[in-house]
């Protein structure tokens, strides 16, 4: 088993290694700005005012710290997590970006050479994406400014779209499957509109639940 | 002194520049680390490079859906911190809420009172440590999971390969779910997307064109739009 050694042996515990340093880095340069902030304008908040801003940001989105991880660990794996809780922007754009490059590539999502390719297109799109945000941050308002409203708001169905496209792009290859996950998410999405549910349960359930629910099939031979 | 002015001045470029070079770092590393590696289990030089740049071609159209939500952020918190929260991990709707509960603890209603140099600097205390729940936690349980994944599969290819695929559907059913619910235009535009891909599926699979498999995604999701505008 070359390859898998090469997989588990070599690269694997690079990624990891590099993936603790580089995260790690990643939370202190966070805070760059603050401490820019203190360093050469001497703003710095009160503690109170501080943990007040904090506390309000992680009632609101504090368990989704930890959703958001597991349930696109089985996707994106371990580089990808590495990678992808950096950069952000995980469901609409790394991803599509790492599914298409399996795609082109003709590997399997969840072997060892899908995730090697899945990295490789999502370090492209960290690289685009940045370079895209940086034009559009010096040259962006003026752009911006520029383009009619019309487009602008038309901009609004890109994402939609890009959903609908990748959930396809999958039905097609597991028909039996796709019905079953789509049932389950327009389920608890409208149970999150009635208010019923808090949203970032569609995302937990609808992943596990799909998951469950397709190693059983798989297990009695339906797919 | 304006807080506009300190928002957009050069230490926090600095600053904001810092973070992204070292998210750009972490990229090149992993990529050439994958392309070496890539290479050494077998994958040929056209698949990654093909890999790559139909990676290259699927980031526009998302790109642009954050550049135009952009705006927004660059009025309220300045360049630097846009461009840094965007590039880092980060979503507009998310960071317009934390830089609204930072100010807010300074008792200051973005949106109506005028915002102030403290108001500003607890916003980007707000986002920060908003945000960097999900670096933290990520970076602390990725090869934790990885290892639970390893043991719950026991190594099944079969299961492995299932449980990706069963993912991702379960995945995009929930993210598409909402805009389908709405019965307006974006379920139009999630509808259209997704009859284009299937069309260019089959296109791909029955007449091999293999193109075709790098643009799909950005025909699909264009088109979708373009539908969603005219219908």
């Amino acid at each position: 088993m070359e390859k898998n050694k090469e997989y588990n042996g070599v690269y694997l515990p690079y990624i990891i290694r590099w993936g603790k340093i580089t995260g790690w880095l990643g939370v202190l340069l966070s805070f760059g700005p603050a401490i820019a902030l203190y360093l050469f304008y001497g703003l710095l908040p009160p503690a109170s005012a501080i943990l007040t801003g904090f506390v309000s940001i992680a009632g609101a989105v504090g368990v989704i710290w930890f959703i958001e991880p597991i349930s696109y660990f089985p996707i994106i794996g371990v580089p990808g997590t590495y990678m992808a809780f950096i950069t952000g922007n995980i469901s609409n754009l790394r991803i599509p970006c790492a599914t298409v490059a399996q795609n082109v590539a003709g590997v399997e999502a969840g072997t060892d050479e899908g995730a090697i390719i899945a990295t490789l297109g999502m370090a492209v799109s960290v690289l685009v994406n940045i370079v895209i945000l940086a034009l559009g941050v010096f040259a962006g308002t003026q752009i911006l400014a520029a383009l009619p409203k019309s487009v602008l708001d038309a901009f609004n169905f890109l994402l939609p779209a890009l959903f609908g496209a990748i959930f396809v792009q999958f039905a097609v290859s597991k028909p039996k499957l796709a019905p079953i996950a789509l049932a389950i998410g327009l389920i608890f999405s409208f149970l999150v509109m009635k208010g019923l549910v808090p949203s970032y349960v569609t995302t937990l359930i609808s992943v596990f639940g799909t998951m469950f629910i397709g190693v059983n099939m798989s297990k009695k031979g339906i797919i | 002194m304006d807080y506009m002015e300190i928002a957009n001045s050069l230490p926090l470029w600095i600053a904001a520049g810092l973070a992204i070079c070292l998210a750009i770092f972490q990229a090149i590393l992993f990529g050439k680390k994958s392309y070496e590696s890539g290479k050494n289990m077998g994958l040929t030089e056209h698949q990654m490079k093909s890999a790559m740049k139909s990676s290259f071609i699927t980031s526009i159209g998302p790109s642009i859906v954050i550049l135009s939500g952009l705006l927004s952020l660059l009025v309220t918190v300045g360049g630097p911190m846009a461009w840094m929260r965007l590039s880092y991990i980060g979503s507009v709707m998310f960071e317009l809420m934390a830089a609204s509960f930072g100010a807010e603890a300074t008792g200051v209603k973005m949106g109506i009172d005028p915002m102030n140099e403290i108001a500003f600097a607890n916003a980007v205390w707000t986002m920060i440590l908003g945000s960097i729940g999900w670096i933290v936690f990520a970076t602390f349980s990725a090869d934790k999971m990885g290892k639970f994944q390893e043991k719950f599969s026991k190594g099944n290819k079969a299961v492995i390969g299932i449980i990706s695929t069963a993912a991702i559907l379960g995945a995009f059913a929930a993210l598409v779910s909402p805009h389908l619910l709405k019965m307006n235009k974006n379920s139009v535009a999630a509808i259209a997307g997704g009859v284009i891909m299937l069309v260019l599926q089959l296109l791909i699979k029955k007449k091999k064109i293999n193109w075709l498999k790098e643009w799909g995604l950005a025909i699909a999701l264009f088109g979708g739009m373009i539908v969603a505008v005219i219908v």
